[in-house]
């Protein structure tokens, strides 16, 4: 569907699915290779020993019968590592350490022959604990008294500000205008304390972990299930003082943002390679994976919300409590993007009072997961908003039109600048996206069911949520496109060098295409290089819905670079200026002449090539979009909720791939997005600490036969973006689909509902049943 | 210990194999997982939460898709297992219908749990030619896909489903 404006391109690949994925053959039949399915010669494999105690500090180790077994190479303690190794931002936490912090923590390292070895040796391992008092509760962890994790950290508060982030120094508070001024101008207002705590795990379906080969000296290798190998390579090469890491990755099975810097299994292979001079395998099992990995942040909000009789939010004071676990991996970064894209939904809003905290408790750590504290703070703030919309009788949907950030709006960004939004405007889509769901007809108002059965026992309801991020456009990165003629007959092929792991978004063949379009030649002559920190230019990979901008830009560039070097060469051959010349049939040609023409073959060089390079800049002028509209059933007997159908929908620009993007699309139903709204949320035992959910069995995941009717919506424009006017979605498609999902759930009951997640028990609760 | 021995068909091709603790032998605790990963190189299949909870891991053992990390190999004597490497033309190399329809839809993203699924799908259709949407989404309710692709999973399942022969 186009929006008004839009005249669609007819490219040879992009907007088409004409091509397959490159890596589409090898996938479906098992030959794709992933992490676990790669090995090296003597490779040994890591292990790890975890703390059974929430909060401990090592009182006596003694691993000599771990050592002494057949096959056991190394045993590491935190004896045996420099405490000054420190991992996190700011740097805190050593590799190893004799302070315990969650269940989980490290305690011993074994690199053995094999797992079972490895394992066996953990058992022999004999170490006493001091217990020490926990606190698992981010609004806990701030009061005085409470039990400290760190010392760098007094009242477990975090630092704020990430350096690489913000460069004018750190931000964490948004102050604008004048919000107790702003109030009194507002005719409805909420104010409360509302969470989204539960830390729902992303639980991408291979598990994190690397192979780090240590070459001597500061060199390592490393092979990791990181979507972005750049990341991992800047994160953690802080940790061993000058430490240089050659980054490569294969296939990764699934991140969602969550599998990035993997400072702990980086870290902890690189130990045990030191150690035994050979090649570390560190690959965690399911359980570790969802039990001492990364998991999303917890979010404590007090805030309030005015907004005036139009509907449109004046003024915002909020103080925002982020749990980040125990250990703080630069939540800074999601702490300024959460601010930012709260401003992005109400744009419109002159007076802020957005106050934060990081804080560190007793729990496994919290990082990165899709959503990047947007989610976690949008998931909090639309409770209250959707309470001033209530008392103000307000449509949501014409509320967020009224709201929305649009072209000309100012807002701060995370790295603490101001920016103006650029070229967009997103009406029509939430018009189109509404019209598809028929929302007119279902919305009947605040707390007003769209259907009850006959029996009274199952009612309906309808909601909506939107979202954004500016952050698209983030991070430097550049790429070449290299033309290298064959060696055999008169035609050539296209390299294009840029870092890109493939995690799922078929980004990598995106990019190919551009190319191909931009050189006008076949998509199957076009190659891309591995993922790999060593050989390819710079590229912070396909974080932030970045790819589509920022690698589109650099690329397009490189080919847009090289073509016009391939123009240069040929005005001796053709005698005509290069805006008359085009590429055609891996060679330059004379628009108007058809019989004028020379392969790049004879252009270039005999046994060199031709090399175009492309950039792309930090930008933070697009905000995407997403909206999402749902529609809840409700049995008010058993209190259990089932989504019966969604429709998602966006303006991307020009579409780059119409398949994958729906497929982003229903990716916001996975990664502790819609359902932690509905039942994902990790459970711990109040007694002992210990999280239950820590397998797939326990935890509760949507099964394949219970999936909602889902529609997508997706209008296309130009946005004044890069060479293919696009904008990059992912991240945010499920953002706001558990705010939507409450909303849906209060109106089908006609209470107001705000935990996450609104299981049985809490339906019951609210209509006064149990 | 007396020595056992079992024999495996996978792919068409015949293994013997030693069960014991010594080098090179199948320690009776060995899962078909381990065997077909570590042993025969076939890393198509993948293991992921190791306790038969996402169907990552899926082969097809006798006709039935079967989780092979819950699978110990020393039961598999005699059995004939079919893997994901093993759908293929193995002289032409020409993938199944189903693989085909796979790249065709898009019915994957990350693609970790696409083995799996393909294989469970394949077990399916082998006996129900003709499943519905209903049927097929049952079948794979042990699959675990959390990039969600399970839409378009359904549509290519359903397009070999309405292609087949009657
Ligand atoms: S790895 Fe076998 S079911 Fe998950
Ligand atoms: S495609 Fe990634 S988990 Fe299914």
């Amino acid at each position: 569907m186009y929006s008004d404006d839009f005249k669609p391109e007819n490219y040879r690949y992009v907007g088409k699915n004409a091509v397959p994925r490159k890596d589409a053959a090898a996938i479906v039949a098992g030959k794709a290779t992933f992490l676990d399915d790669f090995s090296l010669p003597g490779m040994l494999i890591g292990y790890t020993l975890r703390s059974p105690h929430p909060h401990a500090m090592i009182q006596s180790i003694d691993v000599d019968d771990a050592k002494k077994m057949n096959g056991v190479m190394a045993v590491l303690t935190y004896r045996d590592v420099d405490q000054e190794w420190k991992m996190g931002w700011p740097p805190q936490k050593p590799i190893l350490c004799r302070h315990l912090r969650y269940i989980g923590d490290p305690v011993a390292l074994i690199a053995a022959t094999d797992l079972e070895t490895a394992r066996a040796a953990a058992e022999k391992i004999q170490v006493e604990y001091e217990i020490l008092p926990c606190v698992t509760d981010g609004m806990e962890a701030i009061k005085d008294g409470a039990p400290q994790l760190y010392e760098e950290f007094p009242n477990n508060v975090v630092t704020p500000g990430y350096p690489p982030f913000q460069k004018d120094g750190p931000f964490w508070h948004l102050i604008k205008g004048d919000p107790e001024k702003g109030f009194e101008e507002c005719a409805y207002i909420a104010e409360d304390t509302v969470e989204f705590a539960k830390m729902p795990a992303p639980l991408a379906p291979e598990p994190p972990g690397a192979v780090v080969r240590w070459e001597g000296g500061d060199d390592f290798t490393v092979w990791g299930t990181s979507q972005s190998g750049y990341i991992l390579k800047i994160i953690n090469s802080s940790v061993i003082p000058n430490c240089n890491l050659d980054v490569h990755t294969f296939n990764v099975g699934g991140s969602y943002g969550n599998k990035q810097s993997l400072g702990y299994q980086v870290m902890s292979a690189a130990l045990l390679s030191m150690r035994t001079g050979k090649p570390v395998k560190v690959f965690q099992t399911k359980v570790e994976q969802m039990t001492a990995f990364e998991t999303r942040l917890g979010s404590q909000v007090h805030a309030k919300i005015g907004m005036d009789k139009d509907g449109v939010v004046k003024a915002v004071k909020a103080e925002w409590v982020v749990d980040t676990g125990a250990f703080c991996n630069a939540t800074q970064g999601q702490v300024g993007v959460g601010i930012g894209e709260a401003q992005l939904v109400m744009a419109k809003c002159p007076n802020w009072d957005l106050d934060t905290n990081i804080v560190v408790t007793n729990k496994q750590p919290a990082g990165i997961v899709r959503g990047y504290g947007g989610q976690e703070l949008n998931s909090c703030l639309f409770l209250l908003i959707g309470r001033t919309m209530q008392a103000g009788n307000f449509d949501p949907l014409e509320c967020y039109k009224k709201n929305y950030v649009s072209d000309g709006d100012l807002y701060t960004w995370r790295d603490g600048r101001t920016w103006q939004a650029h070229s967009i405007n997103y009406v029509k889509a939430m018009d189109a996206a509404a019209e598809k769901f028929g929302w007119k007809d279902k919305w009947k108002g605040w707390g007003v069911p769209t259907w009850v059965s006959e029996d009274g026992r199952k009612v309906r309801g309808v909601g909506c949520g939107i979202i954004g991020n500016a952050d698209i456009g983030e991070d430097n990165t550049e790429a070449y496109v290299r033309i290298v003629p064959d060696l055999v007959g008169n035609k050539a092929h296209a390299v294009l060098q840029c870092n890109v792991t493939e995690s799922g978004m078929g980004q990598r063949s995106n990019l190919v295409k551009m190319v191909a379009d931009i050189l006008n030649m076949p998509y199957e002559k076009v190659e891309i290089t591995p993922a790999d920190t060593g050989i390819n230019p710079t590229g912070f990979g396909l974080c932030g819905s970045r790819g589509t901008i920022t690698y589109g830009h650099a690329v397009s560039s490189a080919a847009e670079d090289v073509k016009k070097k391939l123009f240069d060469l040929a005005v001796p051959y053709l005698e005509v200026a290069a805006d008359a010349m085009e590429l055609r049939d891996y060679g330059v040609g004379c628009k108007a002449r058809p019989d004028k023409f020379v392969t790049w073959k004879k252009l270039i060089m005999q046994d060199l090539t031709l090399t175009g390079y492309g950039q792309h800049i930090e930008n933070f002028s697009t905000p995407n979009f997403f909206i999402v509209f749902l529609e809840v059933e409700v049995d008010k007997e058993t209190g259990r909720v089932e989504v019966k159908k969604m429709v998602g929908g966006t303006d991307a620009g020009q579409v780059i791939d119409p398949l994958m993007i729906e497929m982003q699309c229903h990716g916001g139903i996975g990664s502790a997005s819609l359902d932690t709204a509905l039942y994902e949320e990790h459970i711990i035992d109040p007694a002992t600490k210990r999280p239950l959910t820590y397998n797939m069995i326990e935890y509760k995941w949507r099964p394949f036969n219970n999936f909602p009717e889902y529609e997508t919506s997706i209008l296309e424009s130009q946005f004044d973006t890069f060479q293919f006017k696009a904008v990059g979605l992912g991240e945010i498609a499920g953002a706001a689909a558990a705010s939507a999902t409450m909303q849906a759930i209060s109106n089908a009951i006609g209470v107001s509902v705000s935990t996450y997640p609104a299981t049985p028990d809490v339906i019951l609760k609210a209509l006064g049943k149990v | 210990m007396k020595i056992q021995e079992i024999t495996l068909y996978v792919n068409g091709i015949q293994y013997e194999f030693s069960i014991g603790n010594k080098f090179g032998q199948i320690p009776p605790g060995e899962t078909l997982s381990q065997t077909l990963r570590n042993r025969l190189g076939l890393t198509g299949s993948k293991e992921a939460c190791g306790e038969g909870a996402c169907g990552c891991c899926t082969v097809i053992m006798e006709g039935d898709a079967i989780t092979s990390c819950m699978t110990l190999t020393v039961d598999c004597d005699g059995k004939h297992i079919l893997t994901i490497e093993g759908l293929a033309d193995p002289e032409t190399g020409e993938l199944s219908p189903l693989q085909q329809a796979f790249i065709d839809r898009y019915a994957f993203q990350c693609g970790f749990c696409t083995p799996g699924i393909i294989m469970t799908s394949k077990a399916l259709l082998d006996k129900n030619p003709h499943s519905t949407e209903e049927e097929i989404k049952e079948a794979l309710s042990g699959n675990f896909c959390r990039c969600i692709s399970q839409y378009h999973v359904v549509q290519a399942v359903s397009d070999v489903a309405g292609k087949a022969g009657a």
